[in-house]
């Protein structure tokens, strides 16, 4: 009995001496080897001090995570940081649950290190308002093994549609897949297709000037863009892999040779693939004015509600994360870009990229693109639902079998412009222009 | 007799043929459980199993928590059941053992109002209720929401109405109070429905979806069905499916297991709910 | 009526338990579904405003919703009937007195165990359009590739046979308790009768076995509205382009995902209403019949 009191009292005295860590949730929707990365990264920052721990929770795809924690927000069970995808920004913004990150900074950061497409992305009126974690965009994928079995040079994947289209189409024909190309995010696609093709995909400028009140996927160049799409399809060159990743599993498999996704799934495309795998910019419309990709991917974002003293902590991992070192490991091991400007020169002074030419085609479309403000980004009021609206859209465009293309394109591009104006107006009413 | 004989091999090889095809996707995901990660992916598929099992469902129960999130499903199935099953026949003894009480109908439309208001009808609100509680990511959320059960009140109502009177009489002349005669005799002669009714209710709870999707967002508080989905979803990026199987299998488990070893119970429960 | 317990307390007092809990988790979240219909609300809860019948009117007026019914009512259907049809004979064949039976008996109920999320699982790799096994016999034997992703026929067809084989334990038990009841000698003689056991199959079983279909039609229209959710959340998603989207599946899209709170209560009023239809036709029809819930 004496012993036991001893060790109770030990053991309140220890409390006493050693401080109790901070814990700080992140709810995070990275999967494949991207997962694996970041449970390292929140590895080492617990490993690197003794203060902060980092709780990472998996919470399931970007649209859930985002909808979740909105939902805890409501229910005070939110975690202190979230990731939150690109589409997530105007609702973020106007949800009153932040904390901008540019008032969390110990002052003196130097933000100028970020590199300038994404700081522009997520910043408003110069400041920033969530912590670059994840960037990404789209480019093209293929694999070699079957353009050279299609009697394609591997070393010449296409650039223009009309190319997509023609190779797809022979490497049908000589069976050396069952088909040509697959996308990932199909509706992040075609917003890609207009910034690429300097386009606005809604009026104020992607809703960047004032909230947008109009989609304008529905004019002659959505309408070209799904067209060409479903041509494709028809012919059995474009085969649909599904939203989000799910494409990947056919491309992997061998099944069609060539994929749209974005740069995240280098990673894990890389280290599953077993031919050779090649990657490419994005393909182009001759005869549009040229934009550039845009920026994909997510952000961290540090949630309302908590203490002094945890979003210390807070910033102390956010701090971490941008270091060049931690930037450079996961743009590694993910294919995501390094989100500073020191970072990037870490990896050309090592010569990073040409061991690894596939992780450097991102960039390369995204410096060769000019930028303009149709290549900015969209920025959209419950884009998660637009999001959505525009996948369903192109999912009933791909099942069209007969001749009335551009006519049939139009029909579905307008009945989806409808419901997004309508998700638009209901989001003005409650949140004001 | 030969007609006979002709009638019986034509039902054998009708049932072996649909027993063949009902159970291919249970084989074909067994197989795919053994399988290594380049075989998961090979063209055409295999359909002979390999013998990566064990390291499978490993990386399985690593990788999503399984421990954690069999226990919750087990405890939270568990804990529903019981209750199901002691408020119900607490309303079905009230219902048939104390004549016309005042409000009597009404309570009884009441328990059957709950089979007009499954889930969905009343998702948001009962949702928001949670967080008024503060019972989001808690045991309770997970449970006592279900507490209630229409199917069980009528069951062990049912029951009791076939109960011969003598026994009530006896009980009240020898001075026993209804609480006695509820646990003395009426609560062993519920045994078997009671079983089939906590097989049943148990089976629910353990595959319930929609409601824990919802309600848990921290590892510690998710059961086993959205650890597959959470399995799925992580794989997302390029799907080890040898890894989910070898995950669904652990999942479908242990009511697999209860419906085989209580077979005789469930089938007894089950048309004793049915002829009623 | 039994004897009766003078006590006057005591039945309020047993009913307490079930009735509380009833109270909270389902009348009063019912009325607050329906409250919340009449007003746009916020994602994040902040800002609502009161719209009258503005949420119902957009309900029937918006493509996607009526798409969503109608696929729902194409859905249910056809669980119900493929479901009924084909777990009656599937009963009636293991019904006989035959060797073995309860074995096959076992192959046959034990999907009732398995959860719609995991039927969900296992019937998304049978028909994984890249390496699904279900997917290359098909093209082994027809030489047509499927891929559900842009089929959306094909689509709904494999969630229907997933949700029909998710259900079969379930029917199958049913049934058998249902012929049961059937006297021995119609069974017995009909199963030596050949050809013409059909027929009384047909003119003296299924007659008799009418309480049970009819018990089982509103269970498994029930399920179809309601418990496939996670199958098809775990399936398709509600794809291709909306082709799988039951109604239950659209109220948790708008309600959890757009968080378009007041829309989705409107809904959820109208799954009420659905329900309501059917559990009226049920007492109508079987009296006292117990139901699972």
């Amino acid at each position: 009995m004496k012993r036991l009191i001893l060790v109770v009292l030990f053991m309140t005295v220890l409390s006493l001496i050693v401080p109790a860590k901070t814990t700080i949730t992140l709810w995070h929707a990275m999967s494949g080897a991207n997962l694996t990365a970041l449970e390292a990264i929140v590895k080492d920052f617990n490993a690197s001090q003794s203060e902060v721990e980092v709780v990472p929770v998996f919470t399931g795809t970007y649209a859930e995570t985002l909808t979740k924690a909105i939902a805890a927000f409501r229910n005070n069970t939110h975690p202190h940081i979230v990731q939150v995808y690109e589409v997530g920004l105007q609702t973020m913004l106007d949800s009153g649950a932040i904390v901008p990150v540019f008032e969390l900074a110990e002052p003196g950061f130097d933000w100028g290190d970020i590199v300038v497409p994404i700081l522009n992305y997520y910043s408003v009126d110069g400041k920033l308002y969530s912590m670059p974690f994840n960037s990404s965009t789209a480019i093209l994928y293929y694999n070699k093994d079957i353009f050279q079995k299609a009697g394609l040079d591997p070393n010449k994947p296409p650039t223009t549609f009309d190319e997509v289209f023609e190779y797809g189409k022979k490497i049908v024909e000589s069976k050396a897949a069952l088909g040509g190309i697959a996308f990932g995010w199909p509706a992040w696609v075609f917003e890609q297709m207009h910034a690429l093709h300097a386009q606005f995909y809604a009026n104020n400028e992607n809703g960047r000037k004032a909230k947008a009140s109009e989609v304008y996927f529905n004019k002659d160049f959505g309408v070209k863009v799904f067209s060409e799409w479903i041509r494709w399809a028809q012919s059995g060159v474009l085969v649909y892999g599904g939203r989000e990743y799910n494409a990947n599993n056919a491309f992997l498999a061998g099944q069609v040779a060539m994929l749209i996704q974005s740069t995240s799934s280098v990673g894990s495309i890389e280290s599953k693939a077993s031919f050779k795998v090649g990657t490419t910019f994005l393909p182009r419309i001759p005869g549009y004015p040229k934009g550039n990709s845009v920026i994909g991917g997510a952000t961290l974002w540090v949630m309302k509600g908590k203490s002094k003293e945890e979003y210390k902590a807070v910033w102390e991992f956010l701090k971490f994360v941008a270091k060049p070192e931690v930037s450079q490991k996961w743009h590694k091991s993910t294919g995501y870009f390094p989100t500073s400007n020191s970072a990037l020169k870490g990896l050309l002074d090592e010569g990073w990229f040409s061991v690894r030419p596939n992780h450097l085609t991102a960039f390369l479309q995204i410096l060769s693109g000019i930028n303009r403000p149709e290549s900015q980004g969209v920025r959209l009021g419950n884009f998660v639902a637009i999001r959505d609206v525009v996948d369903s859209a192109f999912e009933k465009a791909l099942q069209y079998k007969g001749p009335d293309i551009e006519k049939t394109a139009k029909a579905i591009l307008d009945d989806a412009a409808k419901q997004c104006n309508q998700i638009l107006k209901d989001y003005i009413s409650l949140y004001g222009k | 007799m030969r007609a006979y004989k002709s009638q019986k091999i034509q039902v054998y090889t009708t049932l072996t043929i649909l027993t063949l095809v009902v159970m291919f996707p249970i084989y074909y995901t067994f197989v795919m459980a053994t399988l290594n990660s380049a075989q998961s992916y090979s063209y055409p598929p295999r359909f002979i199993p390999s013998s990566h099992l064990l390291e499978n469902m490993k990386e399985a129960w690593r990788n999503a928590g399984m421990g954690r999130l069999m226990f919750n499903s087990a405890f939270s199935a568990t804990i529903v059941a019981v209750a199901k099953i002691c408020f119900s026949i607490l309303a079905a003894f009230a219902f048939t053992y104390f004549g016309n009480f005042k409000g009597k109908y009404l309570f009884f439309g009441l328990i059957l109002i709950t089979h007009m208001l499954p889930l969905p009808v009343r998702l948001l609100p009962t949702y928001d209720m949670m967080k008024t509680f503060g019972w989001v990511n808690t045991y309770y959320a997970l449970t006592v929401p279900f507490f209630a059960s229409a199917t069980g009140t009528l069951l062990f109502r049912q029951l009791f109405l076939t109960v011969p009177t003598s026994l009530a009489d006896a009980a009240r002349i020898d001075g026993a109070g209804p609480l006695r005669f509820l646990w003395h005799i009426l609560v062993p002669l519920s045994k078997t429905n009671m079983g089939a009714l906590f097989l049943i209710e148990f089976n629910y709870i353990w595959n319930e979806y929609l409601w824990p999707l919802i309600i848990t967002t921290t590892k510690e508080m998710r059961v086993v069905q959205i650890g597959i989905k959470i399995l799925l979803a992580s794989e997302a990026q390029a799907a080890d499916w040898n890894i989910i199987m070898a995950g669904t299998i652990m999942a479908m488990l242990p009511p697999l297991i209860m419906l085989l070893i209580f077979q005789k119970t469930f089938m007894e429960g089950f048309s004793m709910k049915e002829e009623k | 009526m039994n004897t009766k317990f003078p006590n006057r307390f005591m039945p309020y007092f047993l009913l307490l338990p079930s009735i509380t809990v009833i109270l909270i988790f389902f009348l009063i979240p019912t009325i607050r579904s329906i409250y919340q219909s009449f007003f746009r609300v916020s994602p994040f809860g902040d800002r609502r405003i009161f719209v009258g019948f503005g949420n119902f009117s957009r309900l029937f007026t918006s493509s996607a919703y009526v798409n969503s019914l109608v696929r729902t009512l194409i859905f249910a259907g056809s669980v119900v009937v493929i479901g009924l049809v084909f777990c009656v004979i599937v009963a009636a064949l293991l019904n006989q007195r035959l060797r073995g039976m309860s074995i096959y008996r076992t192959f046959f109920i034990w999907t009732y165990a398995i959860s719609p999320a995991i039927a969900g699982t296992v019937w998304a790799l049978m028909f994984n359009p890249a390496t699904g096994p279900v997917v290359y016999l098909i093209r082994l034997l027809t030489a047509r590739t499927m891929n559900w992703m842009n089929d959306s026929n094909l689509a709904l067809a494999i969630v229907i046979i997933a949700a029909v084989w998710k259900m079969m334990g379930y029917n199958v038990i049913f049934y058998l308790a249902g012929l049961q009841t059937v006297p021995d000698e119609l069974l017995e003689a009909a199963s030596i009768d050949g050809a013409n056991g059909i027929k009384r199959f047909f003119k003296v079983t299924l007659p008799l076995l009418s309480p049970t279909t009819f018990f089982l039609l509103i269970m498994n229209m029930l399920y179809a509205f309601f418990e496939v959710f996670g199958l098809i959340d775990i399936m398709t998603k509600g794809g291709p382009g909306n082709a799988t989207e039951i109604l239950v599946y659209k109220l948790y899209r708008d309600g959890f995902i757009a968080i378009d709170i007041g829309f989705a209560s409107a809904q959820s009023v109208v799954l009420f209403v659905f329900v309501t239809i059917l559990t009226i036709l049920q007492f109508k029809y079987t009296q006292q019949k117990v139901f699972y819930g």
